[in-house]
């Protein structure tokens, strides 16, 4: 009954008030249906009112409807900060910098895919490397690591993992400013170089999924993002900066530890250990949050090129013929500077994003021309079993969310928890039963992302389409996976 | 049990709770507990051996940095560690020195789970009960 605790302000905004813990600047809100509301953890109550403490936020700390809890912001979290005398927060980026979903389109139909179904899942695992302490086949020395780091997927194009219209499809084109390989550690260095092109672990993965007729909602603008075709198969990537960010974080969040007590910052949660935007750890922050930006736009395109040689190794087929083409490219655990109106002035603000999209509507320059009429393509993972989602940006989004929407279905459930409910071997076996291949390094880590550890992702894309802070496009089934 | 796995403060991650009748079985135990989310320790042999020194502000800040290095080698030098021989400076400095010894990656050899990425401060806690030395974490997985 958490919903009476909460003020409604809309059908799905479920309003947190100043009064609710000692130190709020501003009110949470939780963007979701009613359906939801009362499943939300405490601790992610906990969590988004901490937010709402710090320093420098403005109008509301945000949760969207896929919110769980997490550490420093929940998973879900959204806030904007006052650049002039507001904070930057490695707790609400995320350790994995630039976690997010790359979706590619191609010309390939179901019926072509299934004869070569196991071929095809045998020859990705191979190729693009996931699990503990993977390498990628990229071998980087330290001056093209500095070039990768500052260019992002621009880096990808000059070297051949790259076309052009890839970069006009990425979040940024793939870069990030103001990237400084100079603001970035050693250890950052030495735990990402090797690990480029790789996938990494726990919920991270590549998927092929189908996209089938029952399940395009807004064909027109689904044929503007390249779904122009009946059971077309597509390609979703789940990862992110691999060692390279998370060492950047936990970096920097030691630094900002020990510089609190200079700036007279304290926090609720000291995983929200914060510096003011402005000051010089602040800004040296953003700049390697940056390069970890890049790198993870770059090793997201390694993997697409990765997966541009197995599949015309596996279906004997010209890149023409094939057309595996990015849809788009988001990131949804970052920290970017972006225009809002704050008391009917448009204000520069320092909007950070852990486990959260960016959803721009029609017309803003920010977004590919080919796009402008519809909005940005928003890119929502599910779970391994039921399949990822395509969405789009609304103007909407700007007035309630900072530009924002959900990442994806959100977990109900400790990955502790389902590995007691169920065998990574069971989860296997029916998705075998409903037709979706999988392959993993780790048995029991399927348990972990079976499907009823997860929201449903229909309930809480409902919520959102509801808001108007992004709209359905699409959903696509599963039919192979390999999780890292 | 010298160490927990916990789901107790989050959803997403892993917590562990770690307990030693002194330091070093604290910082031994804790990193064991560290290296099992990653990989099944029985499996790893002792045939690397590397040096550690590591000094922090105070015993909580060389704990975060003990965790936070078996994660770093991991990744740079693709190192599990299986164990640790390790002394602390004369109490009340917060520093440590000694060998860790493990093994190299090999997914043919090891039955290799989840990455972790990261230590957080969430809901970190560094304490002597009486006794016995106890430690509360949350990794990002």
């Amino acid at each position: 009954m958490k919903k009476e605790r909460f003020r409604q302000i809309t059908p799905n905004i479920w309003e947190i008030p100043v009064d609710f813990k000692q130190g709020m600047l501003v009110p949470a809100r939780i963007l979701t249906s009613e359906t939801l509301v009362d499943g939300i953890d405490e601790r992610v109550i906990d969590q988004i009112t901490n937010v709402a403490c710090l320093p420098g936020i403005k109008k509301y700390a945000l949760c969207m409807p896929d919110g769980h809890s997490g550490y420093g912001f929940p998973i879900g979290g959204v806030a904007a900060f006052s650049l002039r005398d507001g904070v930057i927060s490695p707790g609400g980026i995320g350790f994995d910098i630039n976690c997010g979903m790359r979706l590619l389109r191609t010309n390939l139909i179901f019926d072509e895919l299934k004869p070569k179904m196991e071929e095809l899942l045998n020859k990705l695992f191979s190729t693009i490397p996931s699990g503990v302490g993977s390498s990628g086949f990229v071998e980087l020395n330290r001056k093209e690591f500095n070039e990768l780091m500052e260019r992002g997927a621009e880096w990808c194009l000059t070297n051949g993992y790259a076309t052009s219209a890839d970069l006009e499809h990425i979040e940024n084109r793939g870069r990030l400013e103001p990237a400084d390989h100079t603001a970035v550690s050693e250890k950052s260095i030495s735990r990402g170089i090797n690990q480029m092109g790789t996938l990494g672990s726990g919920n991270h993965y590549l998927e092929v999924e189908i996209a089938t007729p029952e399940n395009i909602y807004d064909r027109e603008t689904a044929k503007v993002f390249g779904i122009d075709r009946d059971y077309q198969v597509i390609l979703a990537i789940h990862c992110g900066s691999r060692g390279f960010g998370h060492q950047i974080a936990t970096d920097y969040l030691q630094i900002f530890d020990k510089c609190a007590k200079k700036y007279g910052l304290t926090v609720r949660d000291r995983e929200l250990m914060s510096a003011p935007a402005k000051s010089e750890e602040g800004e040296r922050y953003f700049r390697a949050m940056a390069c970890a930006a890049n790198a993870a736009f770059a090793n997201r395109q390694l993997i697409v090129s990765g997966i541009r040689r197995v599949l015309k190794d596996v279906f004997k087929k010209s890149d023409e013929e094939l057309g595996i083409e990015t849809i788009y490219d988001v990131a949804h655990n970052i920290a970017k500077i972006e225009k809002y109106e704050i008391d009917g002035h448009m204000e520069e603000l320092l909007i950070h994003r852990k486990g959260a999209t960016r959803s721009f509507g029609p017309g803003r320059p920010e977004i590919p021309l080919k796009y402008q009429s519809v909005g940005q393509p928003v890119i929502v993972g599910g779970s391994m079993e039921t399949g990822s989602a395509l969405l789009c940006g609304t103007k909407k989004a700007d007035e309630e969310s900072f530009g924002s929407t959900l990442h994806g279905a959100g977990r109900t459930m400790s990955r502790m928890q389902a590995k007691r409910m169920i065998r990574g071997d069971a989860v296997k076996q029916r998705m075998k039963e409903s037709g979706i291949l999988v392959k993993t390094g780790y048995m029991p880590g399927l348990a972990e992302e079976a499907a009823f550890a997860y929201k449903d992702i229909d309930d809480v894309i409902e919520a959102v389409d509801a808001i108007g802070i992004s709209r359905r496009v699409a959903r696509f089934y599963p039919v192979m996976n390999i999780k890292g | 049990m010298p160490f927990e796995l916990t789901d107790l403060h989050t959803s997403a991650d892993i917590g562990l709770v770690a307990t030693g009748k002194n330091r070093f079985e604290l910082f031994n135990d804790a990193a064991i507990g560290l290296t099992s989310i990653m990989v099944d320790i029985d499996g790893l042999m002792e045939n690397r051996e590397r040096p550690v020194s590591l000094r922090g502000e105070n015993f909580e800040d060389l704990f975060f940095q003990w965790l936070s290095e078996i994660i770093f080698i991991k990744d740079a030098e693709r190192f599990l560690m299986k164990r640790a021989e390790i002394n602390f400076e004369k109490e009340g400095q917060a520093a440590l020195q000694g060998r860790l010894f493990g093994d190299s990656i090999d997914p043919k050899r090891h039955i290799l789970k989840t990455d972790v990425k990261a230590v957080t401060f969430y809901k970190f806690r560094v304490e002597k009960m009486g006794e016995i030395w106890k430690a509360e974490v949350v990794f990002d997985l």
